[in-house]
């Protein structure tokens, strides 16, 4: 039956991994990237057709599930190794497997005749193994094990030229970093497994609907908990600072990893978990704020950066932030939609920047780059097709997503926290229009950029294609219930549309594409001037956050571990096993001078001690 | 002959053996004192079987009489390879047994 081997999901990438690892050594690049692209390919052809067959079901039981086998028992809670396949884990297997397809098959070429290339698709097939286990999981446990693995991999590629300090260093910087929100999703799964004796989703969501009563604040803390957990996964402020410095692996994969999967899971993990937010609906408006802070935070950094793979970066930071703004709008769909046009656009963005890349010999300065439009037709038109996309102009996926978290902002916390959240919108326009400048205007790049092969542009146009085409499961527009959130089974709203209310969402949704537009034609005339405005330094730090957590953070570590290297450890800890020793030494010593070689000294102590005991012996017998 | 004098006769004669064993430091001296002092035991171990007219005591004698006979034999064979080997029998100059 076909719904019941959906574990054959991640078992594609997993054997891909396995054939490359294992017995690859000698396999021309070719073969390797057969297999690897071919895993992937493999199941994306069995998500498609578990898709169709999912389409074809009522849309009450549009969910397939398979438990595996059982992996922890005790007492209470027992934990399976199961995964389940609803409307809402599919959207994201359809953005990790059809995006990820794309990223195999344009990676194939563009990591051509690096020294690692059988070692990146290893890493690349393990993390879409994982990525499809943390996505299929029917319980925390699980969930936790894919986010894991995800971040595993996401070290190894950010790492990937690992003579390279600063790889190294952006590598471990993520990896530390997600600790941190790890350590509050892992915390979340106990204080669930506590409170509740089960950590599968489907009992969770039936134990808060109609199970015995739960404090609000328990509800509240596991969710909190977990969101903490997707703050880091999801880069968001302050747990952000790992994404920008990630840029350090190859294109690919912070097209793959940081813009289109990983950090996305941050914003499925708390769709999963909806049940609880629903129940606790006191922790939406912190992660809406959250969001929104990161969001407008990150759109200004993004402004400051020279580096264009770094303001993509931080456009993404960005745009999470606003996945979560329509997540702590109670907004489910709206969010999910958002992950799946920007898992689209920026995983074009990136490709398309590393397209330009690749052209330019390696130049990553935007400052250097100019009029590409000539020299790189087809990668220009796709990358600012993700461009318009992701400003949101009309038509492109980018406006319909957006608009409906903006609005959504607007009806539930009011005119304020809209016009922050459009702020943001104003400003991505501004930093699209500088990254436009790298295809329009003056040449600047000395030398010859050579365009790409098929392998390439193929993924592109692809992927520019679906960014436009992938706005339609979010019509019609206006209206919370979309054919996607129809597909996510989300009920509409029971209140009657209020006549007023649409009037106002069709004139606002008008002026803001309007002055977007506005700005982002500014942008563009401001910088293709011959001369640019300068980056401020403010910004391109990100306000200074490496600075603060320096100061703040890594100098007191370091000299709290410095004190404890060089006073407690030689002194304290050594000095308490070496004084152990010492001591007995000294005792040793002492006792040692009893013993003088003297026959007549034992024959002394001899007779002494045969006295002392039959003295003892007389008095216990009370003779004397 | 009451059974004080042949005790106390035995704890003098102990007292020599043990006084001689501590005083004195030729090897073969020492051996002398033990014997001394092991005899003074059967002394007194001989005068507590005639007060008590039991055989347990003389059974006593004849055990240490045979360990004291073999630990002549034993202490003289190696009274001669220490002498063999060191050119002396002087015991406090024999004290290489030490911490």
């Amino acid at each position: 039956m076909l719904s019941e081997s959906i574990w054959i999901l991640p078992a594609l990438p997993a054997l891909g991994a396995l054939a490359n690892g294992l017995i690859g050594a000698g396999w021309r690049e070719k073969g390797i990237a057969a297999v690897a692209v071919g895993s992937v390919g493999l199941a994306l052809a069995a998500a498609l057709a578990l898709l169709v067959q999912m389409l074809s079901l009522p849309a009450g039981d549009r969910a397939f599930s398979v438990t595996l086998w059982r992996w922890l028992s005790d007492g209470a809670l027992h934990v399976h190794v199961g995964f389940v396949l609803d409307s809402l884990a599919m959207v994201m297997v359809m953005v990790v497997l059809f995006v990820g397809f794309l990223i195999h098959l344009y990676s194939a070429d563009y990591m051509k005749g690096e020294p690692g290339y059988r070692r990146y698709f290893v890493c690349l097939n393990l993390f879409v193994f994982f990525m499809l286990v943390l996505v299929l999981a029917d319980n925390l446990v699980v969930t936790f094990v894919g986010w894991e693995g995800v971040g595993l991999c996401s070290y190894l590629l950010i790492g990937f030229w690992h003579e390279k300090k600063s790889a190294c260093d952006a590598g471990r910087k993520a990896f530390v970093v997600n600790r941190i929100g790890d350590f509050g999703f892992l915390l979340g799964i106990l204080m669930a497994a506590v409170t509740f004796g089960t950590v599968n989703y489907g009992d969770l969501a039936r134990l808060l609907a109609t199970g015995p009563a739960v404090s609000e604040g328990a509800v509240a803390a596991i969710a909190l908990l977990l969101f903490m957990g997707a703050m880091g996964k999801s880069a968001q402020f302050p747990l952000h600072v790992w994404l920008p410095d990630a840029m350090e692996g190859p294109t690919p994969v912070s097209a793959l990893i940081h813009a289109a999967t990983m950090v996305n899971a941050g914003v499925y993990l708390m769709c999963r978990i909806a049940p609880f937010l629903e129940k606790a609906p006191a922790v939406l408006p912190v992660i809406a704020v959250v969001g929104l802070v990161t969001a407008l935070y990150a759109s200004f950094c993004a402004l400051g950066q020279r580096d264009i793979k770094r303001v993509l970066a931080y456009s993404t930071v960005s745009q999470i932030g606003y996945m979560f703004v329509a997540l702590g709008c109670g907004l489910w769909a709206a969010g999910m939609f958002h992950l799946l046009t920007h898992g689209i656009f920026k995983g074009l963005l990136f490709l398309a920047a590393g397209a330009v890349i690749h052209a330019l010999d390696g130049e990553q300065d935007l400052g250097r780059m100019g009029g590409l439009l000539r020299d790189l037709p087809a990668v220009s038109v796709t990358f600012m097709a993700g461009l318009l996309a992701l400003t949101g102009i009309f038509p492109l996926s980018g406006f319909v997503s957006k608009d409906a978290i903006l609005w959504g902002g607007f009806e539930r916390y009011g005119t304020l926290f809209w016009v922050a959240a459009f702020g943001g919108a104003l400003m991505t326009a501004l930093y699209s229009g500088k990254l436009f400048s790298a295809f329009l205007g003056r040449r600047r790049f000395e030398g010859h950029p050579h365009r790409p092969g098929p392998l390439i542009v193929m993924p592109l146009a692809t992927l520019a294609v679906f960014s436009l085409l992938a706005g339609i499961p979010g019509l019609p527009l206006f209206t919370a219930d979309t054919f996607f959130a129809r597909f996510l089974g989300i009920p509409a709203a029971q209140a009657a549309p209020d006549a007023a209310a649409h009037t106002l969402e069709v004139v606002l949704t008008v002026l803001q594409s309007l002055a977007v537009i506005a700005v982002l034609a500014g942008a563009i005339r401001l910088f293709t001037k011959e001369r640019r405005p300068a980056e401020s330094a403010v910004l391109a730090s990100g306000f200074g956050i490496d600075r603060f957590c320096e100061l703040l953070l890594v100098r007191p570590l370091k000299a709290c571990a410095r004190f404890f290297a060089v006073i407690i450890d030689p002194r304290l800890i050594d000095g308490a096993v070496n004084g152990i020793g010492s001591l007995s030494l000294a005792l040793g010593r002492i006792s040692a001078g009893l013993q003088t070689g003297q026959l007549r000294h034992y024959a002394v102590s001899l007779i002494a001690g045969a006295f002392t005991l039959i003295a003892i012996t007389v008095c216990l017998a009370g003779g004397l | 002959m009451s059974l004080e004098h042949v005790v106390g006769l035995g704890i003098v004669l102990f007292a020599i053996g043990a006084a001689g064993f501590f005083l004195r430091s030729n090897t073969v001296v020492l051996l002398l004192c033990i014997e001394v002092m092991l005899n003074a035991v059967n002394l007194i171990l001989a005068g507590f079987s005639r007060y008590l007219h039991g055989a347990e005591g003389q059974v006593y004698i004849f055990m240490i009489m045979t360990v004291a006979a073999a630990e002549a034999a034993v202490g003289l064979a190696i009274i001669v390879a220490l002498y063999r080997l060191l050119k002396t029998l002087d015991m406090s100059r024999i004290n290489f047994l030490k911490g």
